[in-house]
C-alpha cells in the first residue's frame, strides 16, 4: 500500500466543500425572512411551510417528486451545454415543442397498443426538442449568432406555437382555456406508485440523469465537450471539433427539454395545455446555476428546488405570501454561492 | 381609411412603438461599450415597469414613476458593475441571475402592494407634446412631432450619444475601455469608473425603457408586459453594430414589425394570428445573420479587466 501524502480527512473535506452552499442558503433565507417580516408575515411560520410542506404528507412529497422530473430535465438541458460554454436559455420552448411533438403523436395514432404508442410518443418529445434547439445550434455554427439570444427568441415563437395547436388543430372546446382533446390511452406513462400517483417519468429522469453523468465524466465525447468549455483554444490546437460540440450539446439539451414535454403531458396532463411549461426553465437554470454546471450536484439541487417549489405555493395558498418570494431566494443562493468563490480566491 | 392616413398611421405608430428598444438598446450599447455586457435587460424592463407604475400610481404623478424606474434600473445597473467589475464575476451567470431576481421582484411587489383585483388600477397615459411649429408642418408634423416627450428623448438621447462617443474626448476614451483596457489603463483613463458609469447610466435607460410600457401602452403593469421586448433590445444592439446612429435607424425597423404584426391581427388578413405575433421574433432570427456578420463587437465585450494580472490578452 503506497502512503499518500498528509490531506485532511475526508469528512472535514466534505464540509469545507459543503461550507459556502450552506451559507449562502441561510443567508438567502434570512434576507427573505428579513423582507417577509417587513411585510408583515409570520417569518418563522413561512420558513416551515417552505421546508417541511414536502414532508409532512405523502401527497406533498410526491408532488415534491413531480416537480423534480420536470426540474431535473431543464437543469440537464441547461448543464450539458454549459460544459461546452454555451447558454441554452431556450429550454422553454424545447419542453413547449417537446409536448407537442408526443401530443402530435399521441393522438394521431391514439388506437396503437401501448408498447409501440408510448415509446413513440417519447421518441417524438425527445426529437421535436432536439430539432427546437438545433435551430439556434445551427445558426451559432453557421452564423456566429450568440446562442443566448436565439435560443429565447425560439421560447417566444413557440408560445404562439402551442396557442395555435391547442385552438386551432385539436381543440377541446369545452376546457375554457387552450387544451387538446386527450391523447390515446396507450400513450399515458403507467405508474409507480398508485396512490398518490406517481408516474415511470421519475425512474426516466434518474435514468437520464446517470446517463448524462456518464457521458460527461466517464467517456472521451464527454471530455471533449469539458475541454472545450474550459478553453475553447486550447481545445481546436488538439484536434477536437469546437463548434460541432458546442452545437450537439445545445442539441442534446433541447432534446432533454423535450422529453420534460413529452413526460408533461404523458404522465400528468394526457393533453396539451398552453401554460404546461409552468416556470421550470426558470428553476432548472437555477437549479444548474447553483450545480455551478456539474452534472453530478444537478438531481440533488433539482430535489431541494422542487422541496422550495411545493413549499412555496403552499406559503401562497395559506399565508397569501406571494411565491416569486422563492425565486428571488433562489436567484440570491446563485449570487451568494459565486460570491463565496472570489471570497475564496482572495 | 383611405392610403395616405392609412401610411401616416402606421408611421405614427412606428414612432411609439419604438422608443422601449431604443431606449434599452442605448442603454446596452453604453454599457457593452466599455466591455459589460448585460443580459439582464427584460428583468430591468420588468421591474421598472412594476415599480414605476407602483410610484406613479401610489404618488399620483407620472415623473415620480419615471424617477422610481430609473432608481430601480440604476440600482440592478450598479449590482452589475459591482459583481463584474469589482469581483471579476462571469457577466452572463451575473446577469442571468439578476434577470430571474428582478423579474420574480417585479410581480412580487405588484402582488403585494395591489393584491388580485377585478378591475386593474389605472394611471394616466402619457400625453402628446405637439412640438410648436413642426407639428403644424403637413404629413411630417403628424408623423414626428405630435408625440408624448418619451419619443423625442429617445430620438435626442441617440444624437446626444452618437456626438459623446464619436466626437468628444470621453467618448474616445470610453471607447478604448471597450477596446483595450489594458492600454487604456496605461493612458491614465479610469478603467473602473467608466465601467460603473456606463452600466449604471445603462441600467437607468433600461428602466425608462420599463417604465415606459405601463406609461404609454397599457396604464397598469401586468406581468406579461414586456413580451421579450429587453431580449430584442439585445439583438437590437447587434444589429445596430453597437453603433447608437444605426441602433436608432435599426428600431425602426424592429418598431416596424412589430405594428405590422399587430396591425395585421386586427385587420384579419387570412393568416392565422398567431403566426403574425411570431412575426417580430422570427424577423430579429432572420436580420440577427446580417446582423452578426458585419457588427464591430467591442473587442472586451463580455470580460473583465483586472490589472494586476499579467497576461492580458
Amino acid at each position: 500500500m503506497v502512503v499518500t501524502q498528509a490531506s485532511p480527512p475526508r469528512l472535514s473535506r466534505w464540509l469545507m466543500a459543503a461550507l459556502p452552499y450552506v451559507a449562502a442558503v441561510v443567508i438567502s433565507f434570512l434576507a427573505a425572512g428579513v423582507f417577509i417580516a417587513v411585510m408583515g408575515f409570520n417569518v418563522l411560520r413561512a420558513y416551515e411551510t417552505i421546508l417541511f410542506t414536502s414532508f409532512r404528507t405523502p401527497n406533498g412529497f410526491i408532488q415534491t417528486l413531480l416537480k423534480f422530473v420536470p426540474l431535473t430535465l431543464q437543469a440537464l438541458a441547461f448543464t450539458v451545454p454549459l460544459a461546452a460554454g454555451k447558454f441554452n436559455i431556450g429550454g422553454e420552448g424545447q419542453m413547449i415543442v417537446g409536448a407537442i411533438g408526443a401530443t402530435a403523436v399521441g393522438i394521431l395514432f391514439a388506437g396503437a397498443p401501448g408498447v409501440l404508442l408510448l415509446p413513440s410518443v417519447l421518441l417524438a418529445s425527445v426529437l421535436a426538442g432536439a430539432l427546437w434547439a438545433a435551430i439556434p445550434g445551427w445558426l451559432l455554427y453557421r452564423f456566429g449568432i450568440n446562442e443566448i439570444l436565439s435560443t429565447v427568441l425560439m421560447n417566444f415563437v413557440s408560445f404562439q406555437l402551442i396557442n395555435y395547436v391547442a385552438t386551432e388543430i385539436w381543440p377541446d372546446p369545452a376546457a375554457g382555456h387552450p387544451t387538446t382533446v386527450p391523447i390515446g390511452e396507450g400513450a399515458l406513462l403507467p405508474l409507480l406508485i398508485r396512490r398518490p400517483p406517481l408516474h415511470l417519468g421519475f425512474l426516466l429522469t434518474i435514468v437520464v440523469a446517470v446517463l448524462v453523468y456518464i457521458y460527461v465524466t466517464r467517456t472521451v465525447y464527454g471530455y471533449e465537450l469539458v475541454a472545450t468549455g474550459a478553453n475553447p483554444r486550447a481545445a481546436q490546437v488538439y484536434g477536437i471539433p469546437v463548434q460541432v460540440l458546442s452545437v450537439l450539446a445545445l442539441v442534446l439539451g433541447g432534446a432533454m427539454a423535450g422529453l420534460a414535454g413529452g413526460v408533461e403531458v404523458a404522465g400528468i396532463h394526457r393533453r396539451l395545455i398552453e401554460g404546461l411549461q409552468s416556470n421550470y426553465l426558470t428553476l432548472g437554470i437555477l437549479a444548474g446555476l447553483i450545480a455551478k454546471g456539474r452534472v453530478v450536484a444537478v438531481p440533488f439541487v433539482a430535489f431541494f428546488l422542487s422541496v422550495l417549489e411545493v413549499g412555496a405555493s403552499a406559503m401562497q395558498r395559506t399565508m397569501m405570501i406571494p411565491g416569486e418570494m422563492v425565486i428571488i431566494v433562489e436567484a440570491f443562493i446563485v449570487l451568494f454561492i459565486l460570491l463565496s468563490e472570489v471570497i475564496r480566491r482572495r | 381609411m383611405d392610403a395616405q392616413l392609412q401610411v401616416i398611421t402606421f408611421l405614427r405608430l412606428v414612432m411609439i412603438t419604438l422608443v422601449p428598444y431604443v431606449l434599452a438598446a442605448q442603454g446596452t450599447m453604453l454599457g457593452g461599450r466599455t466591455g459589460v455586457f448585460s443580459v439582464a435587460q427584460e428583468g430591468i424592463m420588468l421591474v421598472a415597469a412594476s415599480v414605476g407604475f407602483l410610484a406613479a400610481y401610489y404618488l399620483g404623478g407620472l415623473l415620480y414613476g419615471v424617477l422610481a424606474a430609473m432608481l430601480v434600473g440604476g440600482i440592478v445597473g450598479l449590482l452589475l458593475a459591482y459583481f463584474t467589475t469589482t469581483l471579476k464575476m462571469d457577466q452572463f451567470v451575473i446577469g442571468l441571475a439578476l434577470f430571474f431576481a428582478t423579474a420574480g421582484f417585479s410581480s412580487l411587489a405588484y402582488k403585494v402592494a395591489i393584491g388580485v383585483t377585478l378591475i386593474p388600477p389605472l394611471i394616466p397615459t402619457l400625453p402628446d407634446v405637439p412640438l410648436p411649429v413642426l407639428s403644424q408642418l403637413p404629413l411630417v408634423g403628424d408623423i414626428f412631432f405630435r408625440h408624448n416627450v418619451f419619443v423625442y428623448l429617445a430620438i435626442v438621447l441617440s444624437l446626444v450619444l452618437y456626438v459623446l462617443l464619436y466626437r468628444t474626448g470621453i467618448g474616445l476614451e470610453l471607447r478604448a475601455v471597450g477596446e483595450s483596457p489594458l492600454a487604456a489603463d496605461s493612458l491614465g483613463v479610469n478603467v473602473t469608473l467608466m465601467r460603473y458609469v456606463t452600466t449604471v447610466v445603462g441600467g437607468m435607460l433600461m428602466g425608462l425603457a420599463g417604465v415606459y410600457l405601463p406609461m404609454a401602452y397599457t396604464g397598469t403593469f401586468t406581468e406579461d408586459i414586456v413580451r421579450g421586448r429587453g431580449w430584442l433590445s439585445i439583438a437590437l444592439t447587434f444589429f445596430g453594430g453597437w453603433n447608437p446612429h444605426f441602433i436608432l435607424l435599426g428600431a425602426f425597423f424592429f418598431a416596424g414589425v412589430e405594428v405590422l404584426a399587430f396591425r395585421a391581427q386586427v385587420t384579419n388578413v387570412g393568416i392565422p394570428y398567431q403566426f403574425l405575433l411570431m412575426l417580430p421574433y422570427l424577423a430579429t432570427i432572420l436580420v440577427m445573420i446580417p446582423g452578426f456578420r458585419w457588427a464591430r463587437v467591442p473587442a472586451f465585450l463580455g470580460r473583465n479587466y483586472d490589472r494586476e494580472k499579467r497576461a492580458q490578452v
